[in-house]
């Protein structure tokens, strides 16, 4: 369980986050979802630590990330799995490479151990026969899917993708985002999702909070985000056309 | 202005803070040595090759220009391409062209990484990503570089015997002589040290610049060329203080 309590940022006197409260829950696809520029990413960005929030509090069960020290903090990260927007793979590494990364640094496992569960992991996000290729050899969906292998090499507890679906094709971002949920339920981890693609916000979305110009506005779920009555959570959900006609019907 | 460099001065400081943190592994940082030494040293070799040999000649025929007085024994060409090569060509201007090199190399190489969220990932997983990205390089940087100085100080000396036997400027035997003459060990160690203390600037500033670049690409190339401008200033001041300190 993630706590937000009171959190505001701001960048050169411009307020980015406004008092945002909310609760992340285990086994759920949480989603935070707005416009560009809304501060989607800031707000997931303090959430594990790569910012530090002006004032309010961020807590991982029952311990504030704020009164962290380095070691703790090092220890929370290593719960923590991240899908960066552009997948953020290793150059230097090969696909088995990159999901064997964090095994090396942070488990005792011998190199047999740590091959068979990047496999196992490698199979699960359905990357197979690519072992041994560099990153820049995939396309964007395996590259998504080979971060999501890295992403939860380790078991992890909390689970945060930024934006997973930006760049690729509706069917190839449909299937990354059944990936997340179905991973999601089987290891009972804490999701929180980034994203502005309504398809996804449709079929994922456990829990949504909608942002708009750095407040928390609406709370809900995909099966009440169509019946909502804030205008502007209307206007974001009404650029989508399918959700449009969705809405007049 | 001012303000700023005490800022980048206070964050170098503590970025160095970081990369000095024990590595997680010693058999990680052993193995990522082994390979920032091929990359930063051994394929510096050539470069450093060529470019020695021909200052060695070079320095040969301005010397034997300037010092035609036949007083003057001939042997005290050899004497001074020698000591010049050891003083300041082997070590500073190795050293001048290295920042090029292996500046752009890693501040690119780090910068490219920083805008592509890798180091971000890095730190997200719980990794000291300064100290597994960083610390092997200046490390490699600062231990190996004294070879590169004596193997261009060898290099420069077979170059300019290769201009006294092709040409005759000097006999061979004076020049030979006169390499051997009034040797100082003190100066192969104050040189060595210069050259070690100049590639670790190299690879810590280079690296510092490349951790903290941003905006896009060409955020990637203002870091580089920012970090060899400033490693290039900076390796002429150190080598004003260090001669100061080390041989008056």
């Amino acid at each position: 369980m993630i706590k937000v309590e009171h959190l505001n940022k701001s960048f050169d006197g411009v307020q980015v986050l406004k008092d945002i409260c909310v609760e992340y829950e285990p086994g759920k696809c949480n989603m935070i979802i707005g416009a560009s520029g809304s501060g989607k990413t800031v707000l997931l960005k303090n959430l594990i630590g790569l910012l530090e929030p002006d004032s309010g509090e961020i807590c991982y069960g029952d311990r504030k990330l704020s009164q962290m020290d380095y070691e703790e903090k090092k220890k929370l990260r290593q719960k923590i799995g991240i899908l960066f927007q552009g997948s953020a793979l290793f150059d230097f590494a090969t696909v088995i490479e990159n999901v064997m990364f964090p095994m090396e640094f942070l488990t005792d496992w011998s190199e047999t151990q740590r091959r068979e569960r990047a496999r196992y992991c490698l199979e699960k996000v359905n990357v197979i026969g690519s072992d041994d290729k560099y990153p820049n050899e995939l396309s964007g969906g395996m590259q998504k899917r080979v971060g999501i292998a890295r992403a939860i090499a380790l078991n992890p507890e909390y689970l945060f993708c930024d934006e997973p679906n930006s760049g690729l094709d509706p069917y190839t971002s449909i299937l990354i985002d059944r990936l997340i949920s179905d991973l999601t339920k089987e290891f009972n981890m804490t999701t929180i999702v980034n994203t502005h693609d309504m398809n996804s916000i449709l079929e994922i979305g456990d829990k949504i909070g909608f942002i708009y110009q750095g407040s928390l506005l609406w709370q809900g779920d995909k099966n009440t985000i169509l019946q909502t009555e804030c205008k502007e959570l209307k206007d974001f959900v009404c650029a989508n056309a399918l959700a449009r006609n969705i809405i007049g019907k | 202005m001012l303000k700023k460099i005490f800022v980048s001065v206070g964050r170098y400081f503590l970025f160095l803070k970081m990369v000095f943190r024990r590595p997680e592994k010693w058999k990680i940082f052993w193995r990522q040595f082994v390979n920032e030494a091929d990359k930063l040293i051994l394929s510096s070799i050539l470069l450093v090759g060529v470019i020695s040999l021909f200052i060695g000649g070079v320095l040969v025929i301005q010397t034997a220009s300037n010092l035609e007085n036949p007083i003057i024994d001939k042997m005290y060409i050899g004497y001074m391409v020698r000591e010049s090569l050891i003083l300041e060509f082997c070590s500073t201007m190795v050293a001048l062209i290295l920042a090029g090199k292996m500046g752009s190399n890693i501040s690119s190489e780090i910068g490219s990484m920083r805008i592509t969220e890798q180091i971000d990932a890095m730190d997200m997983m719980g990794i000291n990503s300064a100290g597994f990205l960083v610390l092997p390089k200046v490390t490699a940087a600062a231990i190996l570089s004294p070879l590169l100085m004596l193997l261009s100080l060898a290099l420069g000396l077979v170059g300019g015997w290769i201009v006294v036997e092709s040409t005759q400027i000097i006999p061979t035997a004076s020049y030979i002589t006169g390499i051997k003459a009034f040797y100082n060990g003190f100066y192969i160690f104050y040189s060595c040290f210069k050259m070690s203390l100049f590639c670790f600037m190299i690879a810590s500033i280079a690296a510092f610049n490349g951790y903290y670049a941003k905006g896009g690409s060409l955020g990637v190339g203002r870091s580089s060329t920012q970090a060899i401008v400033t490693t290039s200033i900076l390796i002429l001041m150190a080598d004003l203080i260090v001669t100061q300190l080390m041989l008056y």
